[in-house]
């Protein structure tokens, strides 16, 4: 550990002080982390997010490697069609992540801020806008981001477009979910695949696609089984797991490699002994360097996330027969899509599922969406007797959250969630 | 009365229904019900938004996808109002047939609902009728700004040519972004999110024209009529307007935008706080931008009205370079008999310090005072206007003019003529040092980045955010923590050994994260400077964007604390200049100004 928190330091300080000359000191990075998970087990974790984390380490330091192997996209893009052609797809909730594991997303976040992006701009855009414009990130080929849930996409994405010359296709997601949108998108996602044919020279194999989505299917069936078996067991993670699994459910899926994961993952789970203690459903990012939040989630027996929105945000079954209007229908379905009811709904319908003791949802800075509909979800979830947090902080920047904050009031609620059981 | 508050809202087809339909247009003191139902972090036009629109009556309010804060409001009022035709429309985000087709029957849609909603009815004949009656009364404004243009073109050849180049431009684009120069005024175009009044009265106080405004609130209705295929045509028009920065078209605001841009003496852009959209274009656009550009932030409340003033009257400032002031030109100078010294004196009332500076003619500094300021500005105005005539051994009759400065410019009731503190603080750093090119002002409740040019004439300038953190206030809520006195937080921090990293810039935050320190025997010196580097680092990047350009000056009462002033030149890797009395920098620009209008004046009279 020691070793590994030098590196950090030492990538750090070389990155600020030569921003284009820090990338090859960050692959190496991510390719020496990736043999530390490999090989040293973190003691506690379950082997399952053990494999996960490895297998995401893995993803992102293969496609930086091979830099014309991949492109960028919202965590919303179909990977599943760029998988087709090929190419891997990092989002940039995903890169912003593991950069700000070398603690570098202050220097990009300033940066960007410098540049005259917004403070109160979501902090994932802004360490991503910050890595690409200082010169540390190379820039891929192409880029394919979703109007989905968020306006920094279609924002970002045109800015690093205009700046870079990285052509990009927006997907527009119309909010309404019916056959006319459905019709609207599908048309979208094939002008995408023709545009990314012609400008990439690479070509998608329809047969594939389907055999992708039957594998997505039977992933989806698989991961609500493991959602079941979370209930009952006591599966050790972190709460870097619960984005580590957003990653893979998003940029993998469709993928043998993660649906024999998940796989793994069931029978895993069914080796470890039974939870008796408080279950959590997380609603939105989770804050993975919170000091408070990961002495109560990490590898804690007596408390457990059982399930993120950011996981399970569609179940729907995908009509592998009409592969474009399957993935359409997909991002329609997305709970991200429409209202806020709707969403509560769905929330709702989780948890008459999984039957968690308590939801929290954490409002992360700059993200209108969620925090705008914060309050709403608190009512619904009342109105079924379901207690709810709700936690103000900053799922990347450490200067917008305070963790003393934070603390105090999850400690309350778990406080509150154990009297009201007893 | 049907509310709606964006351009895309097909406003003609509920008046075609006999609605009286009104954009919406906020302007509140507070967000009590939008922070508790939504969240303080949303938007500050949704929340303005949504306190009207719980306040107001409105029998229908239409909304549209337009942001991620909309869509929340849409689900709050919908909560709230169940009563009230609440309305969300999805306007696509492309523009081409496929958006086209599907916005048309997202509107039939909204008909029949609204239809069924009413009582009424709606019809295409009837729809036609309004929009040709609009589409009259369109071209009758039009013709007017049309004979505006002509007239510009008989001055000024420069502007003359850019001017009608850009003209003919618009006219392409269509009617709905008319640009229209006035010759002898001061020109300037407005860009960014949906600007309230405020922006317009202030600039129509100081006579300066509205050459262009690009904003969603700025633009004319684009009307399109196909009779016989009405609705999708008017569809068509709607969708094809000057594109909003959600819509994939908006890669081609450029063009438009460094057209116009090019005829004006410089432009303000607009943005609302807590939305993001638009910083996006202002990066892209600050970089090489043609003609000066003022970044303007405001939240839509009635209490920022303030700060909108002194940074737009800086900015108008800035662009007449010199010819500043508000009240001077209808003033006279005091008389004084012949071969007697001049004095004049300039104030600057700051927040926490008001300071003063007697200069003569000859712009020797005769006497200067700092006191505190009180609760009322116009009290400690009085005590320093004798305090420093006490020290210069002069009366009040003996001062021939008088200029203020800072926050409570316009509270001191003996000044003849007021100056925004950041032209101030421009001439004053000029006068000290001639080689200054940026300055950083970190005062009792904001801290400022002031670019100039070799003349010492504000080429630019960037403030902080409605908030006390990097600033005096920030530094004295430290000081109370640690209990030590605020002058001691320097010092302290140069004898730090241990790099403490305080990683909340927002006062409250920090103040509580040093309690931890504390709590876990962290030297005071460290965290002291922890505190340092804080402010430094936020400091860095406001001169930053201003562009980092030597010599730099550092001025203010932080400057005063060699702990902040150390931090920063680690930062910049620089020097920074720092005069005998930082507080009195804007001052001294204050009765530099003064002196200026003496001698104007007195040219005149000659």
């Amino acid at each position: 550990m020691k070793i590994a928190d030098q590196y950090i330091q030492y990538v750090k300080n070389k990155t600020e002080a030569e921003p284009e000359k820090g990338w090859d000191k960050i692959l190496l990075g991510f390719q020496l982390n990736r043999l530390r998970t490999h090989f040293l087990p973190k003691p506690g974790l379950s082997k399952g997010y053990q494999r996960l984390e490895d297998m995401m380490m893995g993803l992102v330091a293969r496609s930086l490697r091979d830099g014309d192997s991949y492109v960028w996209g919202n965590i919303f893009a179909p990977s599943e069609i760029m998988h087709n052609m090929g190419l891997n797809t990092l989002s940039i909730e995903c890169l912003a992540c593991y950069l700000s594991g070398f603690h570098l997303e202050d220097f990009f976040i300033d940066f960007s801020q410098s540049i005259g992006l917004a403070p109160t701009l979501c902090s994932y855009h802004k360490t991503f806008v910050g890595a690409v414009e200082s010169g540390v990130i190379p820039t891929p080929a192409y880029a394919v981001t979703t109007s989905l849930s968020c306006d920094g996409n279609l924002n970002t994405f045109r800015f690093l477009e205009k700046k870079n010359q990285v052509p990009f296709t927006l997907l527009d997601v119309p909010y309404h979910d019916d056959e006319e949108s459905v019709d609207y998108l599908a048309e979208q996602l094939k002008a995408m695949v023709q545009e990314m044919e012609d400008h990439l020279g690479r070509k998608l194999d329809l047969d594939k696609l389907k055999e992708s989505l039957r594998i997505e299917n039977e992933t989806k069936k698989e991961l609500i089984r493991f959602y079941h078996l979370a209930q009952k067991h006591y599966y050790p993670g972190q709460i870097i797991s619960q984005l580590y699994l957003m990653m893979g459910t998003h940029l993998l899926i469709g993928t043998r490699e993660f649906l024999e994961l998940v796989q793994f993952m069931n029978q895993d789970i069914q080796t470890y002994p039974e939870f008796t203690g408080k279950r959590l459903l997380w609603v939105h990012l989770l804050p993975f360097y919170q000091e408070s939040l990961n002495q109560y989630f990490s590898c804690n027996e007596k408390y457990q996330i059982l399930a993120t929105d950011i996981v399970l945000d569609t179940a729907k079954e995908l009509d592998e027969s009409d592969p474009f209007r399957a993935l359409a229908e997909k991002l329609l379905d997305n709970v991200f899509n429409g209202s806020y009811r709707r969403k509560a709904e769905i929330i709702g319908a989780i948890a008459d599922d999984l039957k968690p003791d308590g939801v929290i949802h954490f409002c992360h800075w700059g993200c209108k969406q969620a925090d705008g509909g914060s309050v709403l979800l608190k009512e619904a979830m009342k109105e079924r007797n379901i207690p709810m947090l709700i936690l103000d902080g900053d799922g990347i920047d450490k200067r917008n959250s305070h963790d003393g904050q934070i603390k105090t009031r999850l400690e309350a609620f778990l406080e509150m969630i154990e009297e009201d059981k007893a | 009365m049907i509310g709606y508050i964006c351009k895309y809202t097909p406003v003609e087809v509920f008046e075609a229904m006999g609605e009286e339909v009104r954009r919406i247009e906020p302007e509140v003191t507070s967000f009590n019900q939008a922070d508790t139902l939504m969240h303080p972090n949303i938007c500050s036009f949704a929340k303005g938004l949504l306190e009207d629109a719980l306040e107001q009556h409105y029998d229908g309010i239409i909304l549209t996808t337009c942001c991620d804060s909309i869509r929340r409001v849409y689900d709050v009022l919908k909560e709230k109002l169940p009563d009230t035709f609440v309305y969300i429309l999805d306007i696509p985000r492309i523009t081409k047939d496929a958006g086209i087709g599907l916005y048309e029957k997202r509107i039939r849609r909204m008909i029949q609902e609204y239809e069924t909603y009413s009582g009424k009815q709606f019809e295409e004949e009837r729809l036609l009728e309004v929009l040709r009656e609009k589409r009259g009364m369109k071209a009758a404004e039009a013709s007017g700004t049309e004979a505006s243009g002509t007239e510009t073109s008989r001055t000024g050849a420069n502007r003359m040519a850019a001017g009608s180049e850009a003209n003919r431009q618009a006219s392409n684009t269509s009617m709905e972004a008319p640009l229209s120069l006035q010759p002898d005024h001061l020109n300037v175009g407005i860009l960014g999110a949906r600007a309230n009044e405020s922006i317009r009265r202030i600039l129509e106080k100081h006579h300066v024209n509205v050459a262009f405004d690009l904003t969603c609130t700025g633009l004319k209705r684009k009307l399109l009529i196909e009779e016989d295929n009405l609705l999708p045509g008017y569809v068509r028009g709607l969708l094809t307007q000057f594109p909003c920065m959600r819509m994939e078209a908006a890669a081609g605001r450029d063009q438009l935008i460094q057209t116009y841009a090019g005829s004006v003496d410089g432009v303000i852009y607009h943005t609302v706080q807590f939305c993001d959209n638009y910083s996006y274009e202002y990066a892209w656009l600050k970089e090489g931008f043609q003609k000066p550009l003022l970044l303007l932030e405001t939240d839509h409340t009635r209490q920022s009205y303030g700060q909108i003033l002194t940074r737009v009257e800086a900015f108008l400032e800035s662009l007449q370079n010199g010819e500043t002031g508000s009240a001077g030109k209808r003033k006279k100078i005091r008389e004084r008999r012949e071969n007697d010294t001049m004095y004049v004196l300039g104030v600057d009332s700051g927040s926490t310090s008001t300071n003063a500076v007697i200069m003569d003619q000859d712009r020797k500094i005769r006497a200067f005072s700092v006191v505190r300021t009180g609760a009322k500005s116009g009290e400690s105005a009085e005590r320093i206007l004798k305090e420093v005539l006490d020290k210069a051994g002069l009366k009040r009759e003996d001062l021939t003019w008088i200029v203020s400065t800072g926050y409570g410019r316009v509270s001191i009731p003996y000044a003849d003529e007021n100056v925004t503190e950041i032209s101030c603080h421009g001439r004053g750093a000029h006068y000290f040092n001639p080689k200054i090119r940026t300055i950083l002002d970190i005062g009792g409740q904001d801290s400022k980045a002031i670019k100039l040019d070799e003349r010492g004439e504000v080429t630019d300038f960037v403030m902080n955010d409605k908030c006390a953190a990097g600033t005096g206030r920030f530094l004295e809520a430290i000081a109370r923590t640690l209990e030590i006195d605020i002058s001691q937080v320097g010092p302290a921090a140069l004898t730090s050994t241990e790099e403490i990293e305080i990683t909340s810039m927002c006062t409250v935050f920090a103040e509580s994260e040093v309690i931890s320190l504390i709590a876990n025997n962290k030297e005071k010196g460290d965290i002291a400077n922890g505190i340092c580097r804080a402010i430094a680092n936020k400091a860095y990047s406001l001169m930053k964007r201003v562009g980092l350009e030597p010599d730099y000056m550092m001025t203010g009462g932080v400057a005063k604390n060699p702990g902040v002033v150390r931090a920063v030149e680690d930062k910049l890797q620089a020097r920074l200049y720092i005069c005998p009395e930082p507080e009195i920098v804007g001052a001294v620009g204050a009765a530099l100004y003064a002196l200026d209008c003496c001698h104007s004046q007195a040219e005149h009279m000659v």
